[in-house]
């Protein structure tokens, strides 16, 4: 294990401090699940290493008004525990309780799955498909709210800046009538890093057409994104199966869009629009 | 869709190294003065249950608990050599060895139980040596074992057990290449995801003949861990190799089952006792794992009508196969 040094802050403005001063030179710990294998790979040379687990501001999940509040630190144990997240996203609790296995999960945190920016994470997509915004304060700038559409640069790259921490996620409640799925595809049924995962958000209106869709498919291409193109397809329209044979079509062009044609786009094709047919298939039965 | 299927895989296993190769195993068994039991062995206890079985076989043989004998293995400056943890071979090779050390020392131990008893007919058994005629004539093992060695009796006997076999035919092949085999058969019960090429495997039926249990719930655990280690090795483990450089190189990529894929499994022991084994006894290592690949290929094969001939059948592998069932 290579050598640097352990800050453990007091509070929020203790941590950001320390960033202030030492932030290009310091990396952030919350479960660690991510950042342990990296620094024993020797990916990362951080000087500091500064732990935000114990601060209790990070921790927890508010419901207000018009929408929820996750601390960056709340693992995903504490998400698929929790009644309220349970009721108002169940898709997204789901793709917490995909996550890894018991010891994973009970470390990991729903920060560091964003803040690693994964191709393969879960619940990023399953965030991104829900609109989630990102809440980042820094002692200089203070506080700033970003979609986190916008915040995933490239594999493991975010737009967060070395004095920033990730100090909120803040989820739109979703309109009554919302109905959401996610489905993971790994190669074994724990433990497993994402082959594919999916996470449809679909509402009809009175007439039984389509009133809102998102569709992020996740672990298939370099940032997970909303499948716009597909969206609008069906937007506004019945879902009726022939409509979504065409729309599965779509959804599977504007993935080899992104990746190109690899090895692996021959499994993928396939297999993504298999999955979302039988999503769509079975949010419609609800 | 899911699909299921049912399919069956049996096999037969040469027990040992056989053609020829040399096939030994030694034990050594010591009785001290207190009668405690020192057995000495170099064969490797990684988890199959040997050590267990040995002190069964000692204790089997002197009459006494297994827990009073103490083992020591696997150590090159100590032990005799006892060959190595393979071929399914320990139990059958290692055990006569343990049984034949065992019978040697009990020889010395009942002439001079004759000697003190003055009855020839004599029984080994709970700690105790007595006469069949007349039960009331009884020593302890504990005072037999000193009785020993007060009267300087070599009270350590090693025994050395041969199993090689003669080579087949050179020109025919023809020829018993081994000095016995094992037998084995499972089902197995899957549930095939036609979109996505994924396989579950519901349900394992187990069933291996191993001549005798010395240790039943021992045999279940090795058809158990057997048959995780099949369904792996069907499904999903891989070495991925480029330019001759490791691809997989942790047990992060290298995907073999957690507790959460190997299904419920249904171990049934069959027991044809073997003339040359300890007890009619023969391995299970191997054979509780090499039918579980082909049931599961064949029970996919029932499910879908697809031929699986190159492994792993993982997600891309057998979707592959099912596209192109679909194409023709
Ligand atoms: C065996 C194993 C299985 C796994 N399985 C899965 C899986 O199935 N699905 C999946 O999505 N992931 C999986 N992971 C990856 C990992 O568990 C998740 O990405 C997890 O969310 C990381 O969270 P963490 O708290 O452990 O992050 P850490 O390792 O503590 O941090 C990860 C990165 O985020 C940064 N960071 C953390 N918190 C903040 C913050 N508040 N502000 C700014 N930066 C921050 C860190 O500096 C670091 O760069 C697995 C990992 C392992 C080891």
């Amino acid at each position: 294990m290579q050598r640097f040094q352990f800050y453990n802050p007091r509070s929020v403005e203790d941590a950001l401090n320390f960033l202030a001063e030492k932030g290009e030179r310091s990396k952030i710990i919350a479960g660690g699940t991510d950042l342990i294998p990296g620094l024993r790979l020797e990916e990362i040379r951080p000087d500091f290493v500064l732990n935000i687990p114990e601060i209790n501001p990070f921790r927890g999940i508010k419901e207000m008004d018009h929408s929820f509040w996750i601390g960056p630190t709340t693992t995903f144990t504490e998400m698929v525990e929790s009644n309220l997240l349970s009721r108002s996203f169940p898709a997204l609790v789901q793709s917490a309780a995909s996550v890894g296995g018991p010891q994973i999960r009970n470390r990991g945190t729903i920060g560091g799955n964003i803040a690693n920016a994964s191709p393969a994470a879960d619940v990023l997509p399953a965030l991104l498909a829900h609109g989630g915004e990102l809440e980042l304060q820094s002692k200089r700038n203070g506080k700033r709210i970003i979609p986190l559409a916008e915040a995933i640069l490239s594999p493991y790259k975010t737009c967060f800046r070395s004095d920033e921490i990730l100090t909120g996620i803040i989820l739109k409640k979703l309109e009554l009538g919302t109905r959401s799925a996610f489905e993971k595809l790994g190669r074994r049924k724990a433990m497993a890093r994402a082959r594919m995962n999916l996470t449809l958000l679909l509402r009809l209106n009175h007439r039984e057409e389509v009133s809102e869709l998102r569709i992020v498919p996740g672990a298939v291409m370099p940032v997970a994104k909303r499948m716009d193109r597909t969206e609008r397809m069906l937007l506004g329209k019945k879902p009726e199966p022939l409509l979504i044979e065409a729309a599965s079509k779509t959804l599977a062009e504007e993935m080899v869009e992104v990746t190109g044609a690899r090895w692996s786009t021959e499994y993928k094709i396939p297999v993504l629009k298999n999955i979302f047919k039988r999503m769509m298939k079975q949010l419609l039965i609800v | 869709m899911k699909k299921r299927g049912i399919g069956i895989g049996c096999m037969y296993y040469g027990m040992g190294y056989g053609f020829s190769r040399p096939d030994v195993s030694a034990a050594e068994v010591e009785i001290c003065e207190d009668g405690s039991i020192i057995v000495r062995s170099g064969e490797v206890d990684y988890g199959q249950g040997s050590d267990t079985i040995f002190c069964q076989m000692v204790a089997e043989e002197l009459g006494i608990r297994y827990d009073t004998i103490q083992l020591i293995t696997a150590d090159t400056f100590a032990t005799p050599n006892a060959g190595p943890t393979s071929a399914s071979r320990l139990t059958y090779v290692t055990g006569n060895a343990m049984v034949k050390a065992s019978r040697a020392i009990k020889k010395t131990l009942q002439s001079v139980a004759e000697e003190i008893l003055g009855e020839r007919d004599l029984l080994f058994l709970d700690e105790e040596i007595f006469s069949e005629s007349h039960p009331e004539r009884r020593i302890s093992f504990r005072q037999l074992a000193k009785e020993g060695h007060l009267r300087g009796l070599p009270m350590v006997e090693t025994a050395w057990h041969d199993i090689t076999t003669k080579d087949v035919n050179p020109e025919t092949g023809q020829g018993d290449a081994y000095s016995t085999y094992a037998y084995a058969a499972q089902l197995a019960e899957v549930a095939v995801d036609t979109e996505t090429g994924e396989v579950e495997v519901l349900r394992i039926v187990a069933a291996a003949d191993v001549g005798k249990a010395i240790n039943p719930s021992n045999v279940e655990g090795q058809i158990e861990g057997g048959v995780a280690m099949g369904l792996g090795y069907a499904l999903t483990e891989e070495i991925k190799e480029e330019g001759g450089y490791l691809k997989t190189r942790n047990l992060g990529e290298y995907m073999i089952p957690t507790s959460m894929d190997v299904p419920p499994i249904d171990p049934h022991i069959v027991e044809v006792p073997v003339s040359s084994g300890p007890y009619g006894a023969k391995g299970v290592g191997e054979p509780a794992l090499i039918p579980t690949a082909p049931a599961i290929l064949n029970a996919i094969a029932n499910a879908i009508g697809v031929r699986v001939t190159e492994l792993p059948a993982n997600l891309e592998n057998l979707h592959r196969l099912i596209r192109e069932k679909e194409r023709d």
